[in-house]
């Protein structure tokens, strides 16, 4: 009983603060989320659009597709449709994520309306370090990822990089590796829920 | 140099204090990571210097009104709490209506939990002194921290681009200089400021 007095008086104020903050904290998630949600909306719309040519739409074919990731985790994304002018398929996307350097890192990919070539990839949200890891954004790393096969891909540290293969970012081989991963965890199992589903004609 | 503040609880001289004499980045050398890595641009110079601001405010605020509270082998796990709290809610903020700045400031604005100004003040300032001379010490360490953060990335944003804000301002014929939109250039103009700073500070004393 003492012992228990004894934590209470040494750790009252730890304990009423963690509560009043985390509130504090629920309170302003709560306000600011659905914004924040949206803004994720706008961006993946124009990341979208911008990977492929001749985007004028999109649209949610296929919900919740469950991608087994490491450890029995599973995880899921939507495939994504994009409409040209003529609403007929340009190509498909999907909202890829998986672990990088600092944190997660969020990719939304684009394959062609066969599903057999990469269309290309940007970042939806990352938090690698400045200057290193977070050259997995720039153009020089993601120009490699456009018209190569949709299969798994391989990751190279020098040399030049052939067919299925990518040069790693020097100085960043863990957000390079990061990258190929996600695309490798994902493109398998994105390929055989289009086939399923006759999409990919 | 925060034991002086303490015992000269003149508001003027509190406030002041932070903008010259205890300058945290130019005199105390605080805070060099966001000093070094925003400071391309002043737009997000500016939104970190803010957010600092309401961070220091806002902890310095509770840290002084739990002050007689706290016990000694607790408090920097109070103060981490407290500010880890604040920064997340800047950092939500920033996500909800500024969706571009706090993509451009990446990891920096969680970063500020880790900011050495802020648990400073609230060691140094808050736990020992009223709500008042708190929130004005606060206030005077994020003006200068601001400030400050503005200079460097005025000087960068101009050598770099000649422009200031994204209004050019230089001629045309200007050639910009790469280099000090890349870390070099942070480090260069950082290491001049002090110089100079030092240089004043001399000849005024």
């Amino acid at each position: 009983m003492s012992k228990i007095k004894y934590f209470l008086e040494q750790s009252w104020l730890l304990i009423i603060s963690a509560f009043c903050f985390g509130l504090l904290l629920a309170i302003a998630n709560a306000a600011w989320s659905e914004r924040i949600h949206q803004n994720e909306i706008y961006k993946l719309n124009e990341l979208i659009v911008g990977l492929v040519n001749d985007a004028n739409d999109f649209e949610i074919v296929i919900q919740d597709v469950n991608i087994p990731g490491g450890r029995g985790k599973i995880t899921k994304t939507d495939i994504y449709r994009v409409l040209d002018v003529q609403r007929k398929t340009a190509g498909f996307a999907f909202v890829a994520v998986g672990s990088g350097f600092a944190d997660k890192i969020k990719l939304v990919i684009a394959v062609d309306s066969k599903c057999e070539k990469f269309l290309g990839f940007d970042v939806l949200s990352s938090n690698e370090t400045p200057g290193f890891g977070d050259k997995i954004k720039e153009d020089k790393f993601r120009d490699q990822f456009k018209g190569i096969a949709a299969g798994n891909l391989e990751l190279i540290k020098a040399g030049e990089a052939k067919d299925s293969e990518v040069l790693a970012i020097s100085g960043a081989t863990v957000s390079s590796e990061a990258v190929v991963k996600i695309f490798n965890t994902y493109i398998g199992k994105i390929k055989e829920k289009l086939q399923t589903a006759g999409l990919n004609q | 140099m925060a034991s002086e503040s303490t015992k000269s609880p003149i508001l003027g001289q509190t406030f002041m204090a932070g903008i010259w004499r205890e300058n945290p980045v130019f005199r105390l050398l605080l805070g060099m990571c966001p000093t070094l890595a925003v400071t391309a641009a002043v737009k997000p110079a500016l939104t970190m210097g803010i957010s600092v601001i309401f961070v220091l405010v806002c902890s310095n605020i509770v840290v002084s009104l739990m002050r007689d509270l706290l016990k000694p082998h607790l408090r920097i796990l109070m103060f981490t709490l407290t500010i880890a709290t604040f920064v997340t809610i800047a950092d939500l903020f920033l996500k909800a209506f500024q969706p571009e700045m706090s993509e451009t400031l990446g990891p920096y604005v969680p970063l500020i939990i880790v900011n050495c100004i802020i648990i400073c003040r609230a060691e140094a300032c808050a736990s020992k002194n009223g709500l008042v001379v708190s929130i004005v010490d606060a206030v005077g360490m994020g003006v200068g921290f601001t400030l400050t953060l503005c200079v460097l990335a005025g000087i960068r944003e101009i050598l770099s681009t000649g422009a200031v804000w994204e209004t050019p301002i230089l001629p045309t014929g200007f050639v910009p200089w790469a280099a000090m939109r890349m870390p070099v250039g942070a480090f260069i103009t950082l290491g001049l400021m002090l110089g100079l700073v030092n240089v004043v500070s001399r000849k005024k004393s």
